[in-house]
């Protein structure tokens, strides 16, 4: 689910972290329905940061001229998400997926952007790792947080 | 060139000290000249040096260092310093095994990066685990940890562009480390 293709230039990086950041916040809106307690909360929160990084990248597409690609009604799912471990797995894989993006930005970026990019990676990387510890998988870490395999 | 630079240090700066002091001669548009002359030769002086220096050092100079060095062997201090606190504390060798294996992975891939064997006499920061608390070794661990985040954080933002995303998974991994610390 990490990107395996570079994109092209700094406006693609961008419109492909956008396009990632929509579907994470589709995603949770699933995973949610399948969690309770902490791990709900937990859910809602990360819906809650990946909107906001998605309404920061959507100013910042726009400003600098670039096309702003736009969100789709839905998204297919991997496998069916249908219970507590389907959905704590997904959680996992949307963030490290999102993390992926966000990585690839990194060398089309500079100075404030590429800060804000590494903000991002960081973020979902260590929501990646909370998700495994609360699905019980080992290790709960990988050593290169969004790289392609 | 340096032979004519190296003639003028030799002769000027001693003219000019015989005459002030043994002549007193107080002849302002000869005192102004032989001013002019010193200076001249103190500027000449710094050209052979520096010529010197530069061939003397030649070819055998070794490159100067990879700023990616330091970081290099703080990834390999911390995994030392996991491998010291299994040891000192083996009931912590799952939650801790993995993380010393990324930092070796880390080390492995910025020595890749860097292109060069790591200088010797380099040594990684001597572990030392405060055997048998747990805690205050998970504390030190996060310090180490907190550190190391920030400091792999700065070099991404430095970094050139094909550097960028290796130093930006680094910086996350130990952020990462820092939640499984936790």
């Amino acid at each position: 689910m990490i990107p395996r293709t570079a994109p092209a230039g700094p406006a693609q990086a961008l419109a492909d972290a956008l396009a990632a950041e929509y579907a994470a916040i589709w995603a949770y809106g699933v995973i949610g329905v399948h969690l309770a307690d902490a791990a709900r909360s937990a859910a809602r929160a990360a819906e809650a940061a990946h909107r906001s990084r998605r309404d920061a990248l959507i100013l910042q597409l726009s400003e600098s001229g670039g096309q702003v690609p736009a969100d789709r009604a839905g998204y297919a799912l991997p496998y069916p998400v249908t219970d507590r471990a389907s959905a704590l797995k997904l959680a996992v894989e949307i963030e490290e997926r999102t993390a992926g993006h966000w990585r690839a930005t990194l060398p089309h970026t500079t100075g404030t952007d590429r800060n804000r990019a590494l903000t991002a990676l960081t973020d979902c990387a260590v929501r990646a790792t909370r998700w495994r510890r609360t699905a019980g998988v080992t290790p709960i870490t990988v050593p290169f947080p969004g790289r392609p395999d | 060139m340096a032979h004519d630079t190296a003639e003028m240090v030799l002769t000027c700066p001693v003219a000019t000290g015989r005459t002030t002091q043994r002549d007193g001669a107080p002849g302002h548009s000869r005192r102004t000249l032989l001013r002019a002359g010193a200076l001249v030769a103190l500027g000449g002086a710094a050209v052979p040096l520096t010529g010197c220096d530069l061939f003397d050092r030649g070819d055998d100079k070794p490159p100067p260092p990879d700023s990616l060095e330091p970081l290099a062997a703080e990834s390999a201090a911390l995994e030392g310093r996991y491998r010291a606190a299994i040891a000192a504390t083996p009931a912590l060798a799952d939650r801790l095994g993995a993380i010393a294996d990324t930092h070796r992975a880390h080390a492995e891939e910025l020595r890749k990066v860097i292109g060069r064997p790591a200088p010797s006499g380099s040594p990684a920061a001597t572990p030392t685990a405060a055997a048998g608390d747990p805690d205050e070794l998970l504390a030190e661990l996060r310090q180490a940890e907190q550190q190391g985040r920030e400091n792999a954080a700065k070099a991404c933002a430095a970094a050139p562009a094909e550097r960028a995303a290796l130093l930006g998974s680094i910086a996350a991994a130990r952020a990462t480390h820092l939640e499984a610390l936790k």
